[in-house]
């Protein structure tokens, strides 16, 4: 199956090179039918050599991972995977849960992508600050206030920190005052990456900080007491249909981001600094002629950019324990994210984190030896970024000729 | 004495003195200042080729660490799991290589007890002593680390052909995540975070000049990286300012303006890939037995961002300045190992954390305000000060025509 997805992702590109047709999704297409097919439907497809269509986009990799979860079936029988159904329940509404908040944080990143060009280095940081600062709101510094001014804390630090390195830092970017922009908005973020996180260690200390459950569930059981097989719910989490159980952090964290979600969206299309925002990163010079202010858009991107990575990091403060190193996971996970779901495309983000969760939780469930499963956690998220970078560079909803800046401005 | 012969005096007095150095230094720390400078040297060898690859080449790989890594756990897993018999122990593994037998230990992983054994050692206690079992020299498992190295350079290079600036950035960073998952989670052969024993550079001691130099003396690495550093300087700045050189500076300004003048960009592209990543290999390989241990942690990100920063600070566009540069900050951060007091405040500040701080400050600072880092312009200014002017001068004026336009 691998050999044949290699073979179609070369050959196929050959064969539309001869007919002097358009090459960039050759490789893709080839290798999903390869995979697969085999070697039957490559060669009809090197005859045929049909028009890129969106049917040719989306049936073949359903029809490669569908054959690989079969086979995965076939070749190891006894797996929970295959024969515990409430085990594949729960795997499944956990990668959502875990996806969602994913997508969230990569939202961030792709933000800052379609208008500034620049891939963040810093975002897992930013994350960490949000935990930290949320912590620190609500256990050291007034312990016992509403988690809510914990988060809003958080989320107007890190604005204000994005919006402050923004101006002194990445302004030179703009109007050609240095030779590659791209290449130094990475050296730069990387940097801020690199200080933030020595110094939250140098002044915090790296023993694991972790916050209170910021909010306990009511007891529910739903249909009835005696037989709650619908909902039920504890203090700490809640169960539903007897098998899936969440516990209570991750659920509000999911569900704070999907309102959250819903409020950028709406700032995005009906608001005028939103729309202004939207225009900026289709096409810079027209936006400008229209009256918009394409660097203080710039400005905005970064600071909300960073400010969505902290939002994500202070409502997982409660779930996980915190260190100054806890970013560099979930921002290799958005780095993953960003590319899959196409760079700079928003709902792309929260499409591709979905998946990135479901294809974790499917990865450490599914894979026989636990203990190599969980150590292999990094190794699913790059696996999907290289696999994706080969293929499809321009991810799942890449635009292909996509405007913003991309790292030519002035 | 002319402005242009002044950072070839320095260059003289440097080599010099880092030749002289470990004779004349006899404080109490020698150890410790002679490990600081083996580690100075190792990051100099990865500074300068990390920057031929993205400040002459323009490809921002942060998988150089991960090349790193390849070339020391090639050498460490060759040295940990194949040695010489000239009996068979009809247990292992083996082929017959004439007289010899060549035999592949079985891995074993981690194990807390002394009662699992490999098969090597099983046959070794059953021989009781009779037969001596050679294991493999250390050249030889050196030298193919820097061929996996360059193995995977090539891979890498083809892989990457179509991508550039941010995507390649995460590409090669993707590629060093999945090599560190894969080392750390295959326990039974790489034995993960517990980390894989090498033998030392010189196992046995060497005889040089007729001076018996033991396996923990610091002398002979010293000079095995001080040398591997000059080999690998003499290489990249004769490829800088070889044709090669002008290449893939085009080829950084832009790929598509120098392949249509006739520069073959996937040509020089590889070659670039696979000449960086074998000296990175290399430099992996050697400081790997010399240290004396290899553990996935040396693949880390944070490895890797001292990399990029030392280069950036020191001047990313000069293979020298970032040698330099790797030393210079290599020992200020081991140096800067204390903790003081405030006079005033009374605070006490352990500088062991809040120096990684001042590090990441100094990289955004330099890199707002120099592009070109700290050393590089000093070096610039006693070289080309006289062509500096004109060129400023020139792309000043070109810069009001474009705006005009």
């Amino acid at each position: 199956m691998t050999f044949w997805g290699v073979v179609g992702a070369f050959g196929t590109r050959r064969a539309y090179l001869k007919k002097d047709m358009d090459t960039s999704n050759a490789g893709y297409i080839g290798s999903m039918i390869g995979a697969a097919t085999g070697p039957v439907g490559l060669i009809a497809l090197w005859l045929k050599t049909p028009e890129t269509r969106k049917s040719l986009l989306v049936v073949p990799p359903i029809a490669a991972f569908a054959l690989l979860a079969i086979s995965f079936a076939f070749a190891d029988p006894s797996n929970s995977c295959v024969t515990n159904g409430s085990f594949v329940a729960s795997q499944i509404s956990n990668g959502i849960i875990l996806g969602i908040l994913y997508g969230f944080m990569a939202l961030g990143l792709t933000l800052i992508y379609s208008i500034l060009g620049v891939v963040s280095f810093a975002h897992g940081d930013f994350y960490m600050i949000g935990g930290m600062a949320a912590y620190y709101v609500t256990m050291v510094w007034f312990p016992g206030v509403n988690p809510l001014f914990g988060i809003g804390f958080a989320c107007v630090s890190t604005f204000i920190l994005g919006a402050v390195f923004e101006r002194i830092f990445l302004t030179p970017m703009y109007d050609g005052r240095i030779d590659r922009p791209v290449e130094y908005g990475i050296l730069v973020t990387f940097g801020l990456a690199f200080t933030l996180q020595y110094f939250i260690a140098a002044t915090v200390g790296s023993n694991p900080v972790k916050a209170k459950r910021y909010f306990d569930f009511p007891r529910l059981h739903w249909p009835s007491k005696e037989d709650p097989w619908l909902l039920k719910t504890r203090r700490g989490g809640l169960e539903l249909f007897d098998t899936i159980t969440i516990s209570n952090p991750r659920f509000t964290a999911a569900v704070v981001c999907i309102i959250v979600l819903l409020m950028l969206l709406y700032f995005l299309h009906r608001t005028w600094t939103g729309k202004a925002l939207r225009a900026v990163s289709l096409d810079r010079e027209a936006a400008a002629i229209t009256g918009i202010n394409p660097n203080r858009m710039n400005m905005l991107a970064f600071a909300l950019g960073g400010m969505l990575a902290a939002l994500a990091g202070a409502l997982l403060v409660q779930a996980f324990s915190w260190l100054p190193q806890v970013g560099a996971i979930p921002a290799m996970r958005s780095f993953v994210i960003i590319v899959l779901g196409g760079l700079g495309s928003l709902p792309g983000a929260f499409v591709g984190g979905i998946i990135v969760g479901l294809v974790e939780s499917a990865g450490t469930g599914c894979i026989p030896d636990p203990q190599k499963a969980a150590s292999y956690i990094p190794a699913y998220g790059g696996i999907v970024l290289l696999l994706t970078l080969l293929l499809r560079p321009t991810g799942l909803f890449g635009r292909r000729f996509s405007g913003g800046s991309h790292g030519k401005f002035g | 004495m002319s402005k242009q012969q002044v950072p070839l005096i320095v260059g003289v007095i440097i080599i010099s003195f880092l030749m002289i150095f470990p004779f004349v230094y006899t404080a109490n720390n020698y150890p410790y200042v002679m490990h600081i400078m083996i580690a100075g040297f190792f990051y100099a060898i990865l500074t300068s080729s990390w920057s031929m690859l993205a400040g002459y080449g323009g490809q921002f790989s942060f998988g150089h660490m991960g090349f790193t890594g390849i070339g020391a756990y090639t050498t460490a897993l060759f040295c940990h799991y194949i040695y010489l018999s000239p009996e068979a122990t009809n247990i292992c593994t083996e082929f017959s290589v004439g007289s010899q037998y060549l035999v592949i230990v079985n891995p074993i992983g981690i194990t807390s007890s002394t009662l699992v054994q490999d098969c090597l050692r099983e046959a070794m206690s059953i021989w009781d002593g009779s037969v001596k079992v050679t294991p493999m020299p250390v050249w030889l498992g050196i030298i193919l680390g820097i061929a996996m190295g360059g193995l995977f350079g090539l891979l890498i290079g083809l892989l990457v052909l179509p991508l550039r600036a941010a995507y390649l950035a995460l590409f090669t960073l993707g590629f060093t995540e999945i090599l560190r998952a894969v080392i750390s989670s295959e326990l039974d052969i790489t034995r993960g975070q517990a980390g894989l024993e090498l033998p030392k550079l010189f196992e046995n001691g060497i005889t040089i000049f007729g001076r018996h130099f033991d396996k923990t003396d610091p002398l002979p690495p010293y000079f095995v990286m001080l040398f591997l550093l000059f080999f690998c300087l003499g290489v990249l700045y004769w490829l800088a300012q070889s044709k090669f050189g002008l290449f893939i500076r085009a080829l950084r300004e832009d790929q598509d303006a120098a392949a249509a003048l006739g520069v073959n960009t996937t040509k020089y592209k590889i070659m670039l890939f696979v000449i960086t990543s074998m000296m990175a290999a290399a430099a992996g390989a050697f400081f790997a037995h010399y240290i004396g241990i290899i553990s996935p942690n040396n693949l880390m990100i944070l490895q890797m961002s001292l990399v990029v920063s030392m280069a950036v600070i020191a001047g990313i566009e000069n293979i020298f300045a970032a040698a330099i540069g790797a030393i210079i900050i290599e020992f200020t951060l081991e140096t800067l190992r204390t903790s003081f007091d405030v006079p005033l405040i009374g605070v006490e500040v352990d500088m062991t954390v809040w120096r990684l701080v001042i590090f990441g400050a100094l990289l955004m600072i330099t890199l707002r305000l120099s592009r070109n880092g700290i050393i590089a312009p000093i070096i610039n200014y006693f070289l080309r000060g006289h062509v500096a002017d004109e060129t400023v001068a020139k792309r000043k004026v070109s810069d009001s025509s474009e705006e005009s336009a």
